[in-house]
């Protein structure tokens, strides 16, 4: 390497060597490995500016629009804007709209923004507000005036229940998503009611613009764009009309029930406190729901721009008797005697009785084993067949089914089960498909039951095994049976219709935005699809005629347990069953289901009081009510029926 | 024997002009006509988008290349013998000038590299190019044949003043270079191989020391070790390094087209238009874009080599030598940290580059080539 000819060469050779390592790097990157590139240079240079879709209306089974989006005047502001002007516009925004720099400050830097659209800074602005900004437009540089949907729940807290609200879409539900695009964080969304279950048809699909932006997340040019398609509108089978005379009877029911004495207790000035309840109608052709409520209720409308945190609290706060629980589906209540359906249909199927067999009820009632320990009925209700029985709700007629019941599952008989198997079979232990979330499945208990609990925890419960006491409780609903109000309506509805069980309905049919409700022929040009009625099986309910005897002499035998809370209500159109649950620790809750008309019921209407003392006093007068308007005929208030009646 | 001499002859007689190398100048004109269009590609949407003159960049450019053509031409017409002579004196005003840079120049982007003249900009440390190679090769060919130690610590001292101050700018892309070229010169010089190899170990060493004890800027050391790894840095230092990567890798064989690249038109890539054009070509006109701006690059490094080899004196040939290590140095280190196997310097690409000093410096390296090319005979 002495030559200048030799160190030329490998001068040359490294010179060629840098070069052909370009060459292989230049390979490398653009023909081997490309690919990765272009998706990162894609990631790059690729945003995607989302459109929300308005959302649909919910409507009435008469087409009257229960929630609807208001289009609300707000005030929107660029972000691009220079921080110097930012600090000038927010100042102006602040006088003009009465909120401080620092709240709007607040809200236009809240990282939920998307920062390639313009941020809403205020809502609800008065025409007024709006306009001055309008006119002093070289005053306010990149902010604009805009009018967006808002929800609205058109009666307030009218069916609270059954609408539901929205509320911002939280981590998991945005984790739920398989579609990228139909939610962004911020986003609301359903959280319960029928916003929650039919989220997906009200929502809509929103819009998605894709632009290629630069560094500096100024837009260079449009790529292409999906527009938005707005949500669907759903309609309801519940009738505004029958919703709002239920949820005032319900809670004129409670009321009245505040103000009179606790019957089961000793004390004279304890009145009852009757907090809470639930009354669900039901249209037994094809188990559609007319009404539902609960009480106490809310209004939906507070969810609109955003809870306040106060509120939020006492929302959550049990003192305040948790109003956005929704109890006619969520609700877990022993049936007591309304559950004598299930007992009586169990007696007859097994043949431990017939419409004819006949007792004594002298309010006691021994099972033959172990007669020193007899459980009590409400009253002696002397000769007592079947019918009789679930008027005046003889405790001991369906003691003694509970008890021949248990001797049998005692032999091995598989007849022995049947008051278990007859629940299942009307529902009860499983949900009933109703579309709301958060629904109970309440509880069927049993010797398998039974045994489970105690494996579990035996020092709890101690006894594994299924006693005859257990199987008594049961056939009038206490013990640990608990059923929730929607099942309880579910079941009547059953032996009302003769047999079919249907889920209960809450939607009819989905229809595209902006539907004419009023209009057959739109109603049928932007039909999405018919909700049909959804058909569980069918019971055999033998005898029905003799339960339908029993149950309409509830309200109409003189000694029927309804009868004076039905005094003076046009005779064959009302029949239905009583039920007043012990519960520990706690007044007696009140139960009625009605059925409207007595001889082929269209209606089942339930109502439910906690602490509202026997159900002839506080439940049934509320379902009266709400039978009168479902008959058409004067509507009167609604009083507590007492002294009780029985139970 | 007799027919070449009276061949010789009669070239002699001829005009220098004659013998120039057309293969020489073919290539920069291609490189600097597709640096123009790239200096476009990367500026003309951030300008319009501002509501300026979409064409101010290449407007200026196409001002640079004319100066730098005339730079060549000039160049051209002094027989490179007298350079020779007069390279003292340019060595001198450049030290001058880099001097002054340090006290009058303009910060940019944390070095003090260049002086504001009108609306133009001038970076002595790219004019230090010319001058230390025609300085150094002088000094080298006086005493050729017998590079002794002491001759060549004396040629490093003459090129360490230079070198010293466009460090002290700092201007570490720039001293890359001149070391590449000063190395080959001394190589080339007949400097012995255990010096070289000292030499090597030397510069390694110095460099080792420099990152440890802080002689280099903090930004200079991030931007030298962030390419090592670019995914974890991407935020600082190594962005350029990924977004440039980003841009080459996306543009794939045959590219996203002209005036269709998305990392170009969103200015992802910063500095594109001017140390980073080569990834505009990278998006834009994919690998065979790249593969011809490499090959048009070979081509010069070619004739170069040839220029030396042909070179009538060793002056010549250590000149010619000394200008293609520079565009061997400047091409792989600028290409290099474009595609991810150099570490981020801030070194304009010959020819392409958005910047007056660097355009003019490349036409004038061309210039002193093709003079000693076409004197061959003289």
């Amino acid at each position: 390497m002495s030559t200048p000819r030799i160190r030329a060469s490998v001068i040359s050779v490294i010179a060629l060597a840098l070069f052909g390592a370009l060459f292989a790097r230049l390979w490398y990157l653009q023909v081997a490995t490309t690919s990765e590139f272009e998706a990162a240079a894609a990631r790059n240079s690729v945003q995607e500016i989302i459109d929300p879709a308005p959302r649909g209306r919910i409507l009435d089974v008469k087409g009257r629009v229960l929630v609807d989006n208001r289009m609300a005047n707000v005030l929107t502001v660029d972000r691009t804007i220079t921080d110097r002007q930012q600090r000038e516009v927010l100042r102006k925004l602040s006088v003009r709209l009465d909120r401080s720099p620092k709240q709007l400050k607040a809200r236009l830097d809240d990282p939920r923004n998307s920062p390639y659209t313009p941020v809403r800074i205020a809502d609800n602005l008065t025409y007024e507000q709006l306009q001055y900004v309008a006119e002093h437009r070289t005053e306010f540089p990149g902010v604009r005036a805009a009018t967006v949907p808002v929800r609205q729940y058109v009666n307030g807290s009218t069916a609270f229940h059954v609408l539901g609200y929205l509320g911002e879409i939280n981590e998991a539900e945005l984790k739920a998503q398989v579609d990228p695009h139909a939610y962004q964080l911020g986003d609301k969304i359903g959280k319960s009611g029928v916003e929650l279950t039919y989220e997906s048809d009200l929502r809509g699909r929103p819009g998605v613009t894709r632009v290629e932006v630069d560094a500096t997340g100024r837009v260079v040019r449009r790529l292409d764009k999906r527009p938005a398609r707005a949500g669907h509108d759903v309609r309801l089978t519940v009738d505004l009309d029958v919703q709002q005379v239920t949820e005032a009877a319900l809670k004129q029911g409670l009321d009245a029930a505040r103000k009179v004495k606790d019957p089961a207790s000793k004390d004279k000035f304890r009145l009852l406190n009757a907090p809470a309840g639930a009354a669900i109608v039901l249209d037994t052709t094809d188990g559609s729901v007319v009404s539902l409520a609960s009480e106490p209720d809310f209004n939906a409308n507070e969810f609109v721009n955003g809870i306040r945190q106060s509120t939020w609290e006492w929302l959550g706060d049990p003192r305040n008797n948790l109003p956005l629980v929704d109890r006619a589906v969520s609700g877990m209540y022993a049936p007591a005697s309304t559950f004598k359906l299930v007992t009586a249909i169990a007696g007859l199927r097994a043949g431990v009785v017939d419409p004819t067999t006949t007792i004594v009820d002298n309010a006691r009632y021994a099972y033959p084993t172990d007669p020193d320990h007899p459980f009590k009925g409400e009253g002696a209700n002397g000769k007592v067949d079947l019918p009789r029985a679930l008027a005046v709700s003889s405790d001991v007629y369906f003691y003694r089914i509970g008890g021949e019941l248990f001797a049998r599952q005692k032999r091995g008989d598989p007849t022995g089960t049947a008051l278990q198997d007859t629940a299942r079979e009307l529902g009860f232990g499983a949900a009933t498909g109703i579309a709301l979330p958060t629904e109970s499945v309440g509880r069927v208990p049993d010797a398998a039951w039974k045994q489970a609990i105690h494996d579990k925890n035996p020092a709890a419960f101690p006894y594994p095994e299924w006693l005859p006491g257990d199987n008594i409780l049961s056939s009038i609903g206490q013990g640990d049976m608990l059923v929730t109000p929607v099942q309880m309506a579910s079941a009547y509805m059953t032996l009302a219709d003769g047999g079919t069980r249907y889920s209960p309905r809450l939607a009819d049919a989905v229809f595209r935005a902006g539907v004419d409700a009023g209009n057959a022929k739109d109603l049928a040009a932007k039909k999405v699809r018919d909700l049909a009625p959804i058909k569980l099986g069918t019971v055999d309910i033998p005898q029905r005629d003799a339960l339908m005897a029993g149950f309409t002499g509830v309200v109409e035998n003189p000694k029927g347990t309804a009868t004076a809370a039905f005094a003076g209500f046009p005779p064959g159109l009302a029949a239905g069953k009583t039920g007043t649950a012990q519960v520990q620790g706690k007044q007696n809750t009140s139960w009625f289901v009605g059925m409207t008309p007595a001889a082929q019921p269209r209606y089942i209407v339930l109502v439910v009081v906690e602490e509202g003392g026997y159900g002839a006093q506080t439940a049934a007068p509320i379902s009266r009510a709400i039978m009168e308007q479902l008959n058409g005929l004067p509507v009167g208030a609604v009083t507590n029926v007492s002294p009780p009646a029985g139970n | 024997m007799a027919i070449i001499a009276s061949d010789r002859r009669s070239r002699i007689q001829e005009s220098p002009l004659r013998h120039v190398d057309p293969l020489l100048f073919g290539p920069p004109l291609i490189l600097g006509a597709l640096g123009l269009l790239m200096v476009y590609a990367s500026t003309h949407r951030i300008l319009e988008s501002e509501h300026l003159d979409p064409m101010f960049f290449v407007k200026r450019q196409i001002i640079a290349i004319v100066i730098g053509l005339a730079a060549m031409v000039g160049l051209m017409m002094i027989d490179y013998r007298r350079l020779r002579e007069l390279s003292l004196l340019g060595y001198f005003a450049t030290v001058l000038m880099l001097v002054a840079v340090l006290k009058l120049g303009v910060d940019v982007k944390g070095a003090q590299a260049r002086f504001d003249i009108g609306p133009f900009q001038v970076q002595p440390g790219e004019f230090a190019k010319v001058f230390l190679t025609l300085v150094l090769a002088a000094y080298c060919t006086r005493h050729r044949e017998e590079m002794s130690g002491r001759r060549l610590v004396t040629a490093l001292a003459i090129c360490a003043v230079p070198m010293g101050l466009i460090m002290l700018q700092p201007d570490l892309g720039t001293d890359l270079v001149l070391m590449a070229m000063v190395f080959t010169i001394l190589t080339m010089a007949g400097a012995r191989a255990r010096h070289l190899v000292v030499l090597v170990l030397v510069g390694f060493t110095f460099a080792v020391v420099a990152v440890q004890a802080g002689v280099l800027d903090q930004y200079q050391i991030d931007r030298l070790t962030s390419f090592a790894n670019t995914g974890a840095d991407a935020e600082r230092s190594g962005y350029n390094a990924k977004q440039s990567e980003i841009a080459i890798g996306a543009g794939g064989l045959t590219g996203k087209g002209l005036f269709a690249g998305s990392q170009t038109n969103g200015q992802h890539v910063p500095e594109q238009h001017t140390d980073f054009i080569f990834t505009v070509v990278g998006e834009e006109l994919g690998f065979v874009g790249g593969a011809v701006v490499l090959g048009l690059f070979a081509i010069i490094v070619w004739r170069t080599s040839r220029a030396a080899r042909l070179a009538q004196d060793p002056f010549g040939a250590l000149c010619c030598m000394g200008v293609l290590a520079m565009f061997v140095a400047q091409v792989f280190e600028n290409v290099g940290m474009a595609t991810g196997i150099m570490p981020v310097t801030g070194i304009p690409l010959p020819f392409m580059s958005y910047g007056g000093s660097s355009i003019i410096v490349s036409f004038a390296c061309i210039g002193l080539v093709a003079n000693v090319h076409m004197r061959r005979f003289s």
